[in-house]
C-alpha cells in the first residue's frame, strides 16, 4: 500500500456495513484503530437524536461503532475536542482536517499523534433550518425523520413509514434553505489534507452504495487502514479508474458550484463599507461565543482581540470583531461555526471570509491544506537567516 | 478515556437556552452549543458562554465547618423548626422546589418565590404574569414593545425581535435606554401607555417581572395588555421562577423585602433558602447582610458556591443544575428537562423530613399534573389557562430623584457576578455637567458610601446612571446619586 493509492473499502460486521454510511469502513477503521491500540482516543459525534449529536471523546470501540451513519444536520468542527499528546483519531470533513492541521501550526495539536481520517463533504445543514425547511418545503413533520442522505444533487428524507422524500439542493437553496452559506461557497469537497479521504463518490457497479472510496495521502493513512485490515474489519478492492475519473468529475462540478456561490454571497459591498460593518456588527452583544467556538483560533484568554477591547469605548463595532477579522486574514478556513453560534445572527463567517479571500488569494495560501506556514511568516524566518 | 456530557440548560435566566455541558474527570466543565435546542438553536449569551467559570459546587458545611452531606441534612433537619421561612426564587427545578413546599408545609409554612407582585395583584392575573408567548410569536408579531433592554437583560430575544422586524414589524422600547433595534425609543408617561403606543391583538409587550418590581407598574403593563388584545410577556430573571411560581400559585406569599422586614422585626428566626441567594438578589447588600447575621439560622440548601453560602449556619450542597432530574419551566411556559438524573436535591429535603429516599416520582408526577401534561415534551408548550382579568387602578412610584443610579439587571447582576462591562453609561450632557473626562473614572455618590468606575456616554434618559453591575453603595434598584470627576 502506498501514498496516492486509492480503494474501495467496507466494514466486514454486518450490522455496521448496514447502519454506516457507504458501507461502514470509516466507522469500522475507527473502531479497529482503538481495538488494536493505534490510538487511545476516538473523537465522534454521539447520535442523539436525527438532527442532533454531540461530540465525544472515547476510548471505547462499541461507543465508536455506535456512531455509525452521516448527519448532515450537525455542523460541528471536531478539532476543539482533540488533545496535545494524546494518540488520537477523527472522522474529519474538510474543515475539521483543515483546522487540525492549522491548530497543529500553533502547536495545540501533535500532528504525528493525530489520525484524520477524512470525510467527502458537500456541504452541512443547521438543525434549526433544517426543521424549518422539512416543515415548508417538504410538507413533513420533523419528528417523522428516520433518516437522511444526498444523492445525485437531491436531498433526500426518509419518514418513519419507509417512504423517500426527494427535492433537489439548488430548489432548497433558491428558497433559502439547505446547506449552510458557507458550505455553499466551500470549494474543498475532498480532504485531500487528511491522512486518508473516504467518500462515496466514485463507487461504481455492484458497490455503489456498499463500499466507500479511499485515498490514501500520508504514511499515517496507510498505517490506519492496514490496521484495519489486519484487525479483520474492514476489506477492500482497488479503486478502477472510471471510479477515480468520476470522483475527479463530482469533485470538479461541486468546485464550479462553490465557485457561483462564492460570486453571489461574496460580491463587492455596495455603498459605505462602514456602513456596512457597522449595520452588521451593531448588535454584538459581546459574548465572546465566535471566538470560543472558532477552530483554528488559539490565542486562549490573553488574546490580542479580547485585550484591545472594552465594551466602554465600543461604539456599533468593537475593536474585539475589528481585530479578529485582520487576525484570523490567514486562517480562516470559512467553517461557519461562528455564525451558527452568534445569538443575535451575525453573518460572522461571510464577514470573515471578506477579510480571508483576498489575503489568502494574494498569497496564493489556503490554510490548513499542509503544514506550509503562511507566506509573511516564512520570508521573516528566511530574513532571520533561521 | 470516556466523558460526561449532560444536556441541560443554561441557569442564567428564564429563556433557559438549551447547552451542553462536558463533564472533566477533575470535577471541572466546559459548554458546548446545542444547536438543535428548540429555545435557542445553540446560540448563548456571555453568561452562558462563561458559565463554567461562573458557577462554583458548593460544599457541605455547619457552622463554617465542611462537612459530609449527611451530617448538614441532620443539622439542617434539627434546624428547621415550625415558624421558619423558606424562599426558592426558581433556581433550581419544579421537583426540587415542590419537595420543598411538602417541607415547608410540615412546618405549617409556604415557599416564597419573592416575587413580590404576585402577592400583590389579583390571582386571575397571575397565569398571564407567569407564562409568557412562544418565542417564535415574537417573531410573528406585527408590533412589539420592549419595556426591557433585550441587549443587557435578555440577550436572547435579540435575534427574535431582529427576526420580527425582518418580518415587517415595527418595535418600540419604552426605557432608561435607547435600544438599538428599536424603530422608535419614547419616553411615556404611564397614564399615556395606551394611547401613544396603539396596540392591537398582533401586538407583543415584553416587559419583566423580578423581586423588585414595583406591582403598580405591573398592573399598567396589564391593564395596557388587555385594553389592547396584545399579549404579554413578562421575562423572570431566574431560569425556572416561571415553573416555581406556577408549583406554588395557591400559596400566599412575601416578597423578599417583606421577609427582610420580618427578619429584622424578629418574626422570622430560621430562613431555608433553596439555590436562592438574597444577598445576590437584593439591592442593598449591606441591609442583607445585617438582617441575616440577626437569624438563629440560616439554612442553604444549594448546588451553588455564593455570597450566601460563606455567611449560613448550614449549607446542605446538591448536585449542579445540569446533573439534576427534574424540569425547569420557562418565560414561555414550556417545559424543559435535561439528562441529569441526581436526586440529592430531592433526597436531601426528604431526610429532613424523615421521608426515604424516592420522592422524585410523587414529585414530577404532580408537576406534570400541575401543568397538565403526561410527559414533558421540549417541542411542545403546554397550555395554560389565562383567565380574563378585570382593569386595576394602579399607580406607578414615580422615582422623583434629580440624578438615578438604575440597575439594568442582566443574569451577571442577578447572579452576583462581575462581568466585563463593568462600567456605567449616562448621557452627554450628564458626562459634560459632571466635568467628566475621557479614560479617568466617574464619581458616583450616594447615601450609602461612593465609587469610581468607568463611565460610557450612551443614549440614557437624562438624569440616569445606568449600570450592569452591583455597585455597593446602593440602597435599591434605583438610588439617588451625585456624578463628579
Amino acid at each position: 500500500m502506498d501514498i496516492g493509492d486509492c480503494y474501495v473499502g467496507w466494514a466486514t460486521d454486518e450490522d455496521i456495513r448496514t447502519r454506516g454510511a457507504s458501507g461502514g469502513l470509516v466507522t469500522a477503521m475507527l473502531a479497529a484503530a482503538l481495538e488494536k491500540g493505534l490510538v487511545e482516543a476516538v473523537v465522534v459525534l454521539k447520535k442523539l437524536g436525527e438532527f442532533e449529536a454531540v461530540p465525544i471523546v472515547t476510548s471505547d470501540p462499541e461507543e465508536v461503532k455506535a456512531t455509525a451513519g452521516s448527519m448532515h444536520s450537525v455542523p460541528i468542527v471536531l478539532s476543539r475536542y482533540l488533545e496535545y499528546g494524546t494518540k488520537v483519531a477523527l472522522p474529519a470533513k474538510p474543515c475539521d482536517a483543515r483546522s487540525t492541521i492549522e491548530q497543529s501550526k500553533r502547536g495545540q495539536v501533535d500532528i504525528d499523534t493525530t489520525y484524520i481520517v477524512g470525510l467527502n463533504c458537500g456541504g452541512t445543514m443547521h438543525p434549526a433550518g433544517t426543521r424549518d425547511m422539512l416543515d415548508v418545503m417538504y410538507k413533513l413533520d420533523p419528528e417523522d425523520i428516520k433518516g437522511e442522505e444526498i444523492d445525485k444533487g437531491k436531498l433526500i428524507f426518509e419518514t418513519k413509514d419507509g417512504e423517500e422524500h426527494a427535492i433537489k439542493i439548488d430548489e432548497l437553496e433558491e428558497e433559502g434553505y439547505g446547506r449552510r452559506e458557507s458550505c455553499q461557497y466551500c470549494a474543498v469537497n475532498i480532504p485531500r489534507m487528511a491522512d486518508i479521504a473516504c467518500g462515496n463518490w466514485g463507487v461504481i457497479g455492484d458497490l455503489a452504495g456498499k463500499g466507500t472510496f479511499v485515498e490514501i495521502n500520508t504514511d499515517k493513512g496507510i498505517a490506519i487502514l492496514e490496521n484495519a485490515i489486519d484487525a479483520g474489519a474492514v476489506e477492500i478492492t482497488p479503486a478502477d479508474d472510471k471510479g477515480k475519473a468520476i470522483r475527479e468529475k463530482v469533485d470538479g462540478a461541486m468546485m464550479k458550484v462553490a465557485a457561483a456561490a462564492d460570486e453571489k454571497y461574496l460580491s463587492p459591498i455596495e455603498g459605505s463599507h462602514l456602513d456596512y460593518y457597522m449595520n452588521a456588527l451593531s448588535d454584538c452583544i459581546n459574548c465572546g461565543a465566535c471566538k470560543t467556538v472558532c477552530p483554528v483560533c488559539a490565542c486562549g484568554e490573553g488574546a490580542k482581540c479580547t485585550e484591545f477591547s472594552s465594551a466602554s469605548d465600543t461604539y456599533k463595532m468593537s475593536l474585539f470583531h475589528l481585530v479578529r477579522f485582520v487576525h484570523l486574514m490567514d486562517s480562516c478556513i470559512g467553517c461557519g461555526q461562528c455564525t451558527d453560534v452568534c445569538p443575535v445572527d451575525i453573518p460572522l463567517t461571510h464577514i470573515y471570509r471578506r477579510f480571508a479571500e483576498p489575503m489568502q488569494e494574494e498569497f496564493e495560501y489556503k490554510p490548513g491544506m499542509d503544514m506550509t506556514t503562511p507566506p509573511f511568516f516564512g520570508v521573516d524566518l528566511i530574513e532571520e537567516g533561521h | 478515556m470516556n466523558e460526561n456530557i449532560f444536556t441541560t440548560v443554561c441557569p442564567g435566566c428564564s429563556i433557559a437556552c438549551g447547552m451542553y455541558v462536558r463533564e472533566k474527570d477533575d470535577g471541572t466543565y466546559d459548554i458546548d452549543w446545542r444547536k438543535d435546542a428548540v429555545v435557542n438553536a445553540g446560540k448563548l449569551c456571555r453568561f452562558g458562554v462563561r458559565l463554567s467559570a461562573n458557577l462554583k459546587a458548593a460544599v457541605s458545611k455547619v457552622d463554617g465547618n465542611e462537612v459530609e452531606l449527611s451530617d448538614a441534612v441532620t443539622a439542617a433537619g434539627n434546624a428547621i423548626v415550625d415558624g421558619a421561612a423558606f424562599v426558592s426564587v426558581g433556581n433550581t427545578t419544579c421537583e426540587e422546589h415542590l419537595a420543598l413546599m411538602k417541607l415547608a408545609e410540615s412546618k405549617g409554612a409556604v415557599v416564597n418565590t419573592g416575587m413580590g407582585a404576585f402577592s400583590s395583584i389579583p390571582a386571575e392575573c397571575h397565569s398571564t404574569m407567569g407564562v409568557g408567548v412562544p418565542l417564535d410569536a415574537i417573531e410573528s408579531a406585527k408590533k412589539i414593545v420592549l419595556f426591557i433592554d433585550p441587549y443587557e437583560q435578555y440577550p436572547l430575544l435579540v435575534r427574535r425581535i431582529l427576526a420580527s422586524k425582518k418580518n415587517g414589524a415595527t418595535v418600540t422600547a419604552v426605557g432608561w435606554k435607547a435600544v438599538s433595534l428599536a424603530d422608535d425609543n419614547k419616553t411615556i408617561d404611564p397614564a399615556n401607555y395606551e394611547s401613544e403606543l396603539d396596540l392591537d391583538n398582533d401586538s407583543v409587550i415584553i416587559a419583566e417581572i423580578n423581586p423588585s418590581t414595583d406591582p403598580e407598574r405591573v398592573m399598567v403593563l396589564l391593564n395596557l395588555a388587555k385594553a389592547s388584545g396584545a399579549a404579554i410577556m413578562f421575562m423572570k430573571p431566574f431560569v425556572n421562577a416561571v415553573g416555581c411560581d406556577l408549583a406554588s400559585k395557591k400559596t400566599e406569599q412575601k416578597s423578599l423585602d417583606q421577609i427582610i422586614a420580618e427578619i429584622n422585626d424578629g418574626s422570622i428566626k430560621t430562613l431555608v433558602c433553596l439555590d436562592s441567594d438574597l444577598i445576590e438578589i437584593m439591592p442593598d447588600e449591606t441591609a442583607v447582610r445585617e438582617a441575616l447575621g440577626k437569624l438563629d439560622n440560616l439554612i442553604v440548601i444549594t448546588s451553588r458556591a455564593s455570597a450566601i453560602t460563606d455567611v449560613a449556619k448550614i449549607v446542605v450542597a446538591t448536585e449542579p443544575l445540569y446533573k439534576k432530574a427534574g424540569t425547569v419551566v420557562n418565560a414561555e411556559g414550556r417545559a424543559l428537562v435535561g439528562s441529569g438524573e441526581g436526586t440529592d436535591g430531592i433526597d436531601v429535603v426528604g431526610a429532613m423530613m424523615g421521608q426515604p429516599v424516592g420522592m422524585y416520582d410523587e414529585v414530577h408526577a404532580a408537576l406534570l399534573a400541575t401543568l397538565g401534561i403526561e410527559e414533558v415534551d421540549e417541542r411542545v408548550v403546554p397550555e395554560y389557562e389565562k383567565p380574563d382579568y378585570a382593569a386595576m387602578d394602579a399607580n406607578p412610584t414615580a422615582e422623583a430623584v434629580e440624578t438615578a443610579l438604575v440597575y439594568a439587571g442582566g443574569p451577571f447582576f442577578w447572579n452576583g457576578m462581575v462581568d466585563d462591562n463593568d462600567f456605567v453609561e449616562m448621557n452627554l450632557d450628564m458626562v459634560t455637567a459632571s466635568s467628566l473626562l475621557k479614560g479617568i473614572p466617574a464619581r458616583i455618590v450616594s447615601d450609602k458610601g461612593e465609587v469610581a468606575i468607568k463611565y460610557k456616554v450612551s443614549d440614557v434618559a437624562p438624569g440616569v446612571v445606568l449600570s450592569n453591575v452591583k455597585l455597593p453603595m446602593t440602597t435599591g434598584m434605583v438610588t439617588s446619586v451625585t456624578v463628579s470627576r
